[in-house]
């Protein structure tokens, strides 16, 4: 802004007489403009794009390349113009910021090339417009994570270093399962596995016909009880087995305890232990049960084995804030519908609604359309 | 631009520059009095230069139409810098009689005066008290109030103005603006 301004300075000192009369003393001189520039045409020769522009627009930034003396390395003799062999659609966007004093980002460019380009002509990107600031912000964030990833799969993708110690590649073996043939038959083993006893937990609760001395129908669970039994506990220590392994290999092993997976193996093998624990104690039998329904999570240690499913992860922790807010707002509606609902039944005596938490079963029920 | 040339006395040149920067800021070709107040502010951040943006835009303005063209913007300009001293003194004449009938009362004298000091914020030399704008404004009176009829006419305000050395050094100061 200060640019444009800058040719409003003899109005502002032609203002100045206003309190001239008024003084008491006298005014001192103004400043003379020692360099009286000569305004003249610039041509900048962009990859066979030429640009002309007044000299005096691009001395509005003296710190960026265009605004010094370092443009003078780019003079062309021959022709007497400035030649850069850079992109010219967008050093058209550069050139504009020049002569309006606002920065916009094109949404068509790719951000690395615009981040370059931006370097090389010494422009910092913060001052860009605000019309066009939460964009390139956006899309700066999705390029670094991009990278990151990228960076990641291209580590794990190196040709196989020689010298690795035993923990490096047992690590190495169980995160890229096809790099040797011993982690792939142990990937499919696991992924097997976890198969077998998700399929036993579901099967042990169908009805399978009756015991010889009952007369009620009893599941598959409590007829064939010592077969799943066994089922159980071979899936759990190959689980514990392949847990142990990995948490010997991981290279820092407070972040592979604290990674979403390890929690999740964790989790998966717990409950057979806490209920080799507790048998036979009725009191905890409850909670016992309860825990058994931890046993399902062992479905989602596929998602060692699926990329789709780490993706599905993925997408749901990046667009954790706006869930969030989805659930959020769901239930701000819910309390005040509740309480509107309380308060006007509250008058009959015959009401469901004898609190507004029980008004929420109802509210709940209503909003998401479900209406039993 | 050459009708321009002949009224004003700015070369072609200069006139290019200033049509330069005046569009530039105001691409619509016209200066507002929110847009003037705007662009006046940025170059006195210190103090609150609104009432004396508004007087000045009341100055430019010569057809009372609320907006400043370029041409406006061009003679004020072209007075003030480029005119002889009574041109000069003149348009502050102008500038100062708020109500433009003519005679400089107290009242607007002290509008002004309150204005200016606003506008310079801390950097008013002596520091600024509560009081001395009407101070200011008295001793102001003192000395161009020739009749002491209690107003200034803008006879008395040039014949005060040419008496005064100091006044006169710095309206030599306008030659080496442009």
């Amino acid at each position: 802004m200060a640019a444009g301004v800058a040719a409003w300075l003899p109005f502002a000192r032609a203002a100045a007489i206003g309190w001239m009369p008024v003084a008491s003393t006298p005014m001192p001189i103004p400043p003379q403009d020692k360099r009286k520039a000569q305004d003249g045409f610039i041509i900048l020769n962009v990859s066979g794009t030429k640009f002309q522009t007044w000299r005096t627009t691009l001395e509005r930034y003296p710190d960026t390349l265009l605004g010094s003396t370092e443009r003078d390395f780019f003079f062309h003799e021959e022709t007497s113009e400035y030649f850069f062999d850079r992109d010219p659609d967008i050093f058209r966007h550069i050139l504009n910021f020049y002569r309006t004093g606002k920065l916009h980002y094109p949404r068509q460019e790719c951000i690395s090339a615009y981040d370059e380009e931006l370097a090389f002509f010494g422009i910092i990107p913060e001052i860009i417009g605000d019309c066009c600031y939460e964009e390139y912000k956006d899309r700066r964030r999705e390029n670094a994570e991009r990278l990151q990833d990228d960076e990641e799969m291209d580590m794990s993708n190196d040709v196989t270093p020689v010298n690795l110690t035993f923990r490096e590649y047992l690590w190495r073996a169980f995160e890229n399962p096809h790099t040797s043939t011993l982690a792939l038959v142990f990937y499919y083993v696991t992924g097997f596995f976890i198969a077998i006893s998700v399929m036993a937990n579901v099967v042990e609760t169908v009805p399978c016909g009756t015991l010889p001395n009952r007369s009620k129908e009893v599941s598959c669970g409590e007829r064939y009880a010592l077969a799943f039994f066994c089922l159980d506990t071979a899936c759990v220590m190959i689980f514990t087995v392949e847990y142990l392994l990995r948490l010997i290999a991981a290279p820092s092993r407070c972040k592979f305890m604290k990674s979403v997976m390890s929690v999740i193996d964790v989790v998966a093998i717990m409950p057979y232990y806490i209920g080799l624990v507790m048998t036979d104690n009725d009191q905890v039998s409850g909670a016992f049960v309860t825990l058994r329904v931890f046993r399902v999570f062992r479905i989602f240690k596929f998602s060692r084995h699926s990329a789709g499913l780490r993706i599905l992860g993925y997408t749901l922790k990046s667009c954790a804030s706006e869930l969030g807010f989805l659930l959020f707002s769901l239930t701000m509606a819910i309390i005040i519908f509740a309480t509107v609902m309380f308060y006007a039944e509250k008058g009959s005596t015959a009401t469901k609604f004898t609190s507004i938490p029980a008004a929420f079963w109802y509210t709940i029920v209503t909003m998401t359309t479900l209406g039993f | 631009m050459d009708k321009l040339e002949e009224q004003t006395k700015f070369t072609k040149k200069e006139l290019q520059v200033l049509y330069r920067g005046f569009k530039n800021e105001c691409p619509c070709g016209v200066v507002n009095e929110e847009n003037f107040k705007n662009i006046y502010s940025q170059f006195f951040p210190q103090g609150d230069s609104s009432m004396y943006a508004h007087f000045l835009f009341e100055a430019f303005d010569t057809n009372k139409n609320g907006s400043v063209s370029f041409e406006d913007f061009v003679f004020g300009l072209s007075i003030i810098l480029r005119g002889t001293i009574n041109d000069r003194l003149n348009w502050a004449f102008n500038l100062y009689d708020l109500n433009k009938d003519g005679c400089i009362t107290k009242e607007e004298m002290l509008d002004i005066m309150k204005s200016i000091y606003d506008m310079m914020g801390k950097y008013t030399h002596p520091t600024m008290i509560d009081d001395a704008p009407r101070e200011h404004v008295e001793s102001f009176f003192q000395k161009m109030d020739q009749n002491r009829d209690g107003v200034v006419t803008i006879d008395e305000f040039i014949d005060s103005c040419k008496k005064d050395e100091n006044i006169m050094q710095s309206m030599q100061l306008f030659d080496n603006v442009i």
